[in-house]
């Protein structure tokens, strides 16, 4: 009974705004949560949140097992594994290993765990992935040259006044807005 | 007083357990409000959508009065909390090369780790191609390096460049992200509204 | 001159001043053993209760693979031996006072007795298989017979087999991570915790599935239950407990035991397996496989952990 009605509470909550009944989480209230979790990250270890430091390292374990005297001669990775150190062993790891674990029951939560390729009707599946893959390698790589990407940077930075952060944010976004045109027909269709 | 971790009170084992509860409820947030589907993230650059705009403001809203606030009680340290360093060109350009990385691909590192969570196939093969990518610049790293490393600034706050106050700082971002919200509401009532 | 000659444990480079002797071979015993012996308890009681038609996999396939299961826990935990040849003297004698002589034997027993077990439903699973050894036909019927206090007898000796390993590593003083009691029924319930976890992944009859789905998720209850109370019984212990327990509150062992065992082990089915309850959409192997993984993990940590441990700070 009692979950019934903070059930029907929380509904109610979770209601977006433009009179559509979804399931998704009041954006609003999404920010304000995040924002906590992130202040709560802060206080307790002096950081905020990250993504692409966790795929660095794992590349980095990947090289090491499979060549390890390469990396440890190569400029970049030679660092993360100098000393016998481990590059699983970090924070964004850690982290992101929770997003997981967060983003799954989330979805387990809400129905919306199902395998599936997300496209727009007007182009295919096959089409789609390609464009994933190629997005992907772009990001890869800016995220390493810009060091950080949008939660790491620009999101955790603009929360301690980065400088980084803010020039990182209007990179990204500024550059996506400016070719938003010639990519419309992946997103809107005509 | 904190940060805790970096001045010890309580133990540095616990760092990478509170990273992962953290990332627990960074992950279940970022799927909630809808960062697991690529067509809602790509919204903003259309009007169609604007979950991007809204959440990522009001998270670094609250975040930055979180922290000016929790300065002002003596509960944190804020020279102890990491501010990233300014690389001005490296950030510049990455910068560009991730935003064409987002508009073709529709994720960021954060949100696609999310939706592979929930099963979405494409975002497994974004973070495929992260690997990649990371994979290309770490090898042809002899060949940038000298741009990565160009135009060290040190950890460098907006209030230094810019000479006002970070409350003051923070109060302008309100108003612009107010501004934001409104036009986005508009831009999202010219579209019939989907659920994806 | 006088020359003495002192000798001493402590000059043991194995035992002081860390213990380690024990490699992945006996946590993977312990975790093998633990499984068999609630795979076969699983059985046996909801045989005794008057199930077999309900639950046809748990009392009737699942036991084929215990043989076999505890085959690979004997092999590593001969494997682990340092004087390998001489294994066959544990089998000479049965003393009353010594963990390891308990867990010889009832290993000893154990092991016909769950072949004889899966052998007297074999006939219900294959009947073309028997269809030209009619002299098997009246054996087994004679077998047949006996199934109640067979099941019975197989009950006694897997709750045995299931404590004595927790017993067993208890029994050493000189360790203060093992020298709490509470190490036996830990092993069991993780053993039956792991057993329910096959029956939700292999099992085909969807009631079955659901109903030890909810067995599953009232043993990991029962689990976490029992590890906070491992934890707050050794922080109001001596200092050398308080210490031990120290190693997972704030030392090395931190991390891998509440991100891994606790969080990926045990919360999270824990908490998929309650959605099941709640009627949300979850794939079941999910929380089945991580349980499994779990109990295994938990095996190595308390291996490792224990030999960390000691007296001497």
């Amino acid at each position: 009974m009692l979950v019934r009605q903070v059930d029907g509470y929380i509904k109610i909550f979770m209601k977006g705004n433009n009179s559509l009944n979804t399931k998704y989480l009041n954006p609003y209230v999404a920010g304000m949560l995040l924002g906590l979790i992130l202040l709560s990250a802060f206080y307790f270890t002096g950081r905020g949140l990250g993504a692409s430091g966790a795929m660095k390292s794992v590349v980095t374990s990947t090289l090491n097992t499979i060549a390890p005297n390469h990396t440890s001669n190569s400029e970049y990775f030679a660092k993360y594994v100098a000393d016998g150190k481990n590059p699983m062993n970090s924070w964004l790891v850690f982290e992101i290993l929770g997003v997981v674990l967060g983003g799954f029951l989330s979805g387990a939560f809400a129905g919306r765990l199902k395998l599936k390729v997300e496209h727009h009707p007007f182009i295919t599946s096959n089409k789609r992935i390609a464009l994933a893959l190629s997005g992907g390698v772009l990001f890869g790589f800016g995220s390493q040259l810009g060091r950080g990407c949008t939660s790491g940077s620009a999101l955790t930075g603009m929360a301690v006044f980065s400088l980084q952060g803010f020039i990182s944010m209007i990179a990204i976004f500024g550059t996506a807005f400016i070719f938003a045109y010639f990519f419309r027909k992946n997103w809107i269709g005509g | 007083m904190g940060p805790l971790i970096p001045q010890e009170i309580i133990s540095l084992d616990w760092n990478l357990v509170i990273a992962f509860v953290v990332g627990i409820g960074f992950g279940f947030v970022l799927e909630a409000s809808g960062f697991s589907s690529s067509r809602k993230l790509a919204g903003i650059f259309y009007g169609y959508d604007t979950v991007v705009l809204k959440v990522f403001f009001t998270a670094a809203i609250t975040a930055m009065l979180g922290l000016l606030y929790l300065s002002l009680f003596g509960w944190i340290d804020l020279n102890l909390v990491y501010v990233n360093p300014t690389y001005l060109w490296s950030a510049i350009i990455g910068g560009i090369i991730m935003g064409l990385g987002f508009i073709i691909g529709g994720f960021c590192p954060g949100t696609s780790v999310c939706a592979a969570a929930i099963g979405k196939i494409d975002a497994m093969v974004f973070i495929i191609g992260i690997i990649i990518g990371i994979f290309i610049f770490g090898e042809g790293f002899p060949i940038w390096k000298e741009f990565h490393e160009a135009g060290n600034l040190g950890s460098l706050k907006i209030q230094d460049i810019i000479g006002i106050s970070g409350g003051l700082f923070t109060f302008l971002i309100i108003i612009f992200a107010m501004i934001l919200f409104k036009t986005g509401e508009w831009a999202e009532s010219q579209f019939t509204r989907e659920e994806y | 001159m006088i020359e003495e000659i002192i000798t001493s444990g402590r000059m043991n480079h194995e035992i002081d001043p860390q213990l380690h002797i024990w490699g992945w071979e006996i946590p993977l015993y312990l975790f093998l053993g633990g499984l068999v012996a609630g795979i076969l308890i699983l059985s046996g009681v909801f045989y005794i209760l008057g199930r077999e038609e309900r639950y046809p996999f748990t009392i009737k396939i699942l036991p084929i693979v215990t043989p076999l299961l505890l085959s690979i826990g004997l092999f590593a935990l001969f494997l682990d031996l340092s004087h390998k040849l001489y294994f066959w003297r544990l089998y000479t004698i049965i003393r009353w006072n010594s963990p390891m002589s308990w867990g010889a034997w009832t290993l000893m027993a154990i092991f016909p007795l769950s072949i004889l077990w899966s052998v007297t439903w074999l006939e219900d699973l294959k009947p073309q298989w028997f269809n030209n050894y009619k002299w098997l036909h009246s054996s087994l019927d004679l077998l047949r017979k006996y199934r109640q206090k067979l099941a019975m007898i197989m009950v006694f000796f897997s709750l045995i087999l299931g404590m004595y390993t927790g017993i067993l590593l208890s029994a050493f003083n000189a360790r203060p991570f093992w020298n709490t009691a509470i190490l036996g029924p830990l092993f069991l319930v993780s053993g039956l915790s792991g057993a329910a976890a096959l029956v939700v992944l292999f099992s085909k009859e969807t009631r079955e599935k659901k109903i030890f789905g909810r067995i599953d998720l009232l043993l990991i209850t029962i689990e976490i239950f029992l590890l906070i109370h491992l934890f707050m019984g050794f922080l109001s212990g001596t200092q050398v407990h308080i210490e031990a327990a120290k190693m997972f509150l704030g030392g090395p062992y931190t991390t891998f035991f509440w991100v891994f065992i606790m969080g990926f082990g045990l919360v999270f089915p824990g908490i998929l397996e309650f959605m099941e309850l709640r009627k949300f959409k979850v794939p079941t192997a999910i929380p089945a496989i991580l349980v499994l993984i779990g109990g295994l993990l938990l095996r190595i940590i308390i291996v490792d952990a224990g030999q960390a441990s000691r007296w001497l700070y």
